[in-house]
């Protein structure tokens, strides 16, 4: 893709457009290029498969089942480890396509600093922790529900890595804008909003979930509005901090792209459509520049966050006026 | 022991005269897939044609027996470069969130054609079946590693139960072209057959003398076969593929039963059976395996399963390390 109008600056890396390649769609950056007329070059950045300091197995299948509009994954983190990912791995990319970004994981505070100091002695171009990770040392609660060991897990990889440092925030707590506060605090510089949303699927006849991990994370455009309403809210954090935020969940087309960069996104990531649509890159890409030619916009950085709120609050997840929610009642107009 | 045959590919319905692999394609190494795994695997060198995303038109969709569907489809690339075993992944209908993947029967690179049986089982192929000629159908392929007959074992025996059957009719097709090769194949199913069975124009030794039907198209193209069901279907045989094989394999003297190689593609039960079979009278063996899968190119690691390796346990993608596999790989 070669369109001034879509490159932007994110973290002082030129992205060539706002699409990034979300990690764990897309392997370590190979498998797609062999589907014919794919090209990393559609996206502005490729994040690598979760990489953990030891090579894990994952868990066992079904790792992914269909739900309405979207899909449950249980993967368990498969990856030869962070050193066979550096050294045998990194070597083979072509760095000229994209940009690059690790995609850390681990079960400890010090896995994640090491892994992180292992990918900052490497080509790649920054590094995104998934702080979505079971946390052994607490009972498995994962990381990124907890501000404080989310800040932890931040301070440590920061201490790691002078790359720019992406964290990838869960859903699945209750006040994310909090979490981004302290992330943001212990060193962060920029966002990934929405990781999966932990969820459950049933085979009724055997009685038993569909997954082997019985639980697994929900993607696709079921979780989109979900996506949209974390990306306002943390955005409200980042933009005094001028921190960019990648967008991401269920987006599966232009339009789904330009609601999150409006919302407050800077980049806006594809995990799950390619599984449906291999080649949809390009149709994005030509998408957004339609928008903005229709819009009069010379660049795509000029939507982020030109979302005009109505003059209601909607920062709480929940209806903040319940006399409005009660059935019968009319709704005000705006 | 080799029965009497008539003239080879006599038949040439969808035009297959080609050498078995000959499709002169762009093979190259997959290099880059392979370190997902490498780690924890040795995985065998892995061969792999790009794959084609097509809007394909379907030509023909016809209801057989047992909810069982054969579908046509218009689809150059993929009908160009498909070998045995491979496989699509197709949109059963735009209102569903993921594709399906489902084998190749056979792939006519001369009318651009391939061809695929499936039955309605679900949501999506159930859909896929609401489908009419005329219509287009995105489908990504062909994917996955083929089954490889090694020269060395020239007497393939082709075991397919079920919706297992289409590759196994691909991979005869590839064979009956091919001089070096003899294979005989068993087919089994708990449903109506989807084709029309009939006497088979062979004598196979060793088979109860009762046991008589075959499939038309594999007997045209001069390749023994016959029936199996536990359900009472004429001239097939009362009993699992398993059963009618091992009756098959003993038929042969100890050379010639040297000489064979099992290929097999079905429910996994069946696999577990066949894989025990091949180990007993040690013969080598090929399955085509079925996991849920996400993007059936590599990239997710959604499909795999537990492989046996010199380095111990690993998992493998059905997608693109499969779905052929060593059966002593899986079932040990
Ligand atoms: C490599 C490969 C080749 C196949 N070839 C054939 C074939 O030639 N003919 C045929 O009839 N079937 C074949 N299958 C099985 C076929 O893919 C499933 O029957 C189909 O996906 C069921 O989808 P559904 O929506 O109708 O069923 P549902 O049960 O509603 O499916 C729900 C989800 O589970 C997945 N799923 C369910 N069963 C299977 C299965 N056995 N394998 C993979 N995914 C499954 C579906 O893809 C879907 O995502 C093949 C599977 C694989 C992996
Ligand atoms: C199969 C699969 C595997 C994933 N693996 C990872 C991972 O290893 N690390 C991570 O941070 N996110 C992982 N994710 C989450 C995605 O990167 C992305 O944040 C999420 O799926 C939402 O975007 P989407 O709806 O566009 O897929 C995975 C998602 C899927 C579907
Ligand atoms: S389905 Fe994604 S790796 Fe096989």
């Amino acid at each position: 893709m070669n369109d001034p109008r879509l490159v932007i600056d994110f973290c002082g890396l030129r992205f060539d457009t706002p699409l990034v390649l979300l990690s764990g769609c897309v392997g370590f950056g190979a498998e797609y290029t062999r589907v014919k007329g794919f090209s990393n070059r559609d996206a502005g950045a490729l994040c690598l498969k979760g990489t953990t300091l030891e090579p894990r197995l994952g868990n066992p299948p079904h790792r992914i089942c269909e739900t309405a509009s979207g899909m449950l994954n249980a993967i368990g983190l498969q990856n030869p480890g962070v050193d066979h990912v550096v050294e045998q791995i990194l070597p083979t990319l072509d760095f000229t396509e994209t940009r690059f970004i690790a995609n850390v994981s681990g079960t400890t505070v010090e896995e994640y600093y090491e892994v992180t100091r292992r990918f900052d002695d490497s080509p790649i171009d920054a590094i995104e922790i998934n702080i979505s990770c079971p946390n052994v040392k607490a009972g498995g609660v994962a990381f990124g529900n907890d501000r404080k060991l989310s800040a932890q897990v931040v301070a440590a990889c920061r201490a790691a890595t002078t790359k720019p440092l992406i964290t990838k925030l869960s859903p699945n707590q209750t006040d994310i804008a909090a979490n981004a506060r302290a992330c943001l605090e212990a060193g962060s510089d920029a966002f990934a909003v929405i990781n999966t949303l932990m969820g459950m699927a049933i085979d009724s006849e055997a009685r038993t979930p569909v997954i082997g991990n019985n639980q697994g994370g929900l993607s696709g455009p079921a979780i989109k509005p979900i996506a949209l309403l974390k990306v306002h809210q943390v955005y409200q954090v980042c933009r005094e901090h001028g921190v960019p935020i990648i967008g991401q969940g269920g987006v599966a087309g232009a339009e789904d792209a330009l609601e999150f960069l409006i919302t407050g996104a800077s980049a806006v990531g594809i995990g799950t459509a390619l599984f449906y649509d291999p080649l949809l890159l390009p149709a994005v890409n030509q998408g957004i520049c339609a928008y903005l030619d229709r819009h009069g916009l010379i660049n795509v950085g000029q939507l982020t966050g030109s979302l005009r709120l109505h003059p209601s609050p909607i920062d709480s997840a929940e209806d903040t006026c319940p006399e409005r929610a009660r059935p019968g009642t009319a709704v005000p107009k705006h | 022991m080799t029965p009497s045959r008539r003239e080879r590919g006599s038949n040439e319905e969808m035009g297959h005269n080609q050498p078995l692999y000959a499709n002169h394609l762009k093979i190259y190494h997959y290099q880059h897939g392979n370190h997902f795994l490498a780690a924890m695997s040795s995985v065998v060198e892995s061969i792999c044609t790009g794959i084609f995303l097509e809007d394909a038109e379907i030509l023909k969709q016809e209801a057989c027996a047992g909810d069982q569907f054969l579908l046509c489809l218009k689809a150059p690339e993929c009908a160009r470069y498909a070998r045995p075993g491979s496989f699509v992944h197709l949109q059963c209908d735009p209102r569903l969130p993921m594709r399906r993947p489902l084998s190749l029967m056979r792939a006519s690179p001369r009318d651009n054609r391939i061809e695929l049986l499936y039955k309605a089982v679900g949501k999506g192929t159930r859909l896929l079946a609401l489908r009419q000629p005329g219509e287009r159908i995105s489908l990504l392929g062909p994917i996955g590693r083929p089954f490889q007959p090694h020269p060395e074992h020239p007497r393939p025996l082709l075991i397919g139960g079920g919706v297992g059957i289409p590759p196994m009719i691909f991979l005869a097709d590839a064979l009956r072209s091919d001089r070096r090769f003899r294979p005989f194949a068993v087919l089994g199913s708990e449903v109506p057959f989807p084709f029309q069975p009939r006497p088979s124009q062979y004598l196979v030794p060793g088979l109860p003398p009762q046991v008589i039907a075959a499939m038309p198209l594999l007997d045209d193209w001069g390749i023994p076969n016959r029936l199996t069901s536990l359900s009472d279907f004429p001239g097939c045989f009362r009993g699992y593929v398993t059963d009618l094989a091992r009756k098959w394999l003993e038929g042969l003297d100890k050379s010639a039963r040297a000489e064979v190689e099992v290929f097999a593609c079905g429910p996994h039960a069946m696999l577990e059976a066949v894989a025990t079979l091949a180990r007993e009278l040690g013969l080598p063996c090929q399955v085509s395996l079925e996991e849920f899968m996400a993007c059936a190119v590599g990239g997710c690691a959604g499909c795999v399963v537990q492989v046996r390796t010199k380095q111990g346990p690993a998992m493998q993608r059905v997608c693109v390390d499969g779905p052929i596999f060593d059966a002593c790989a899986i079932f040990g």
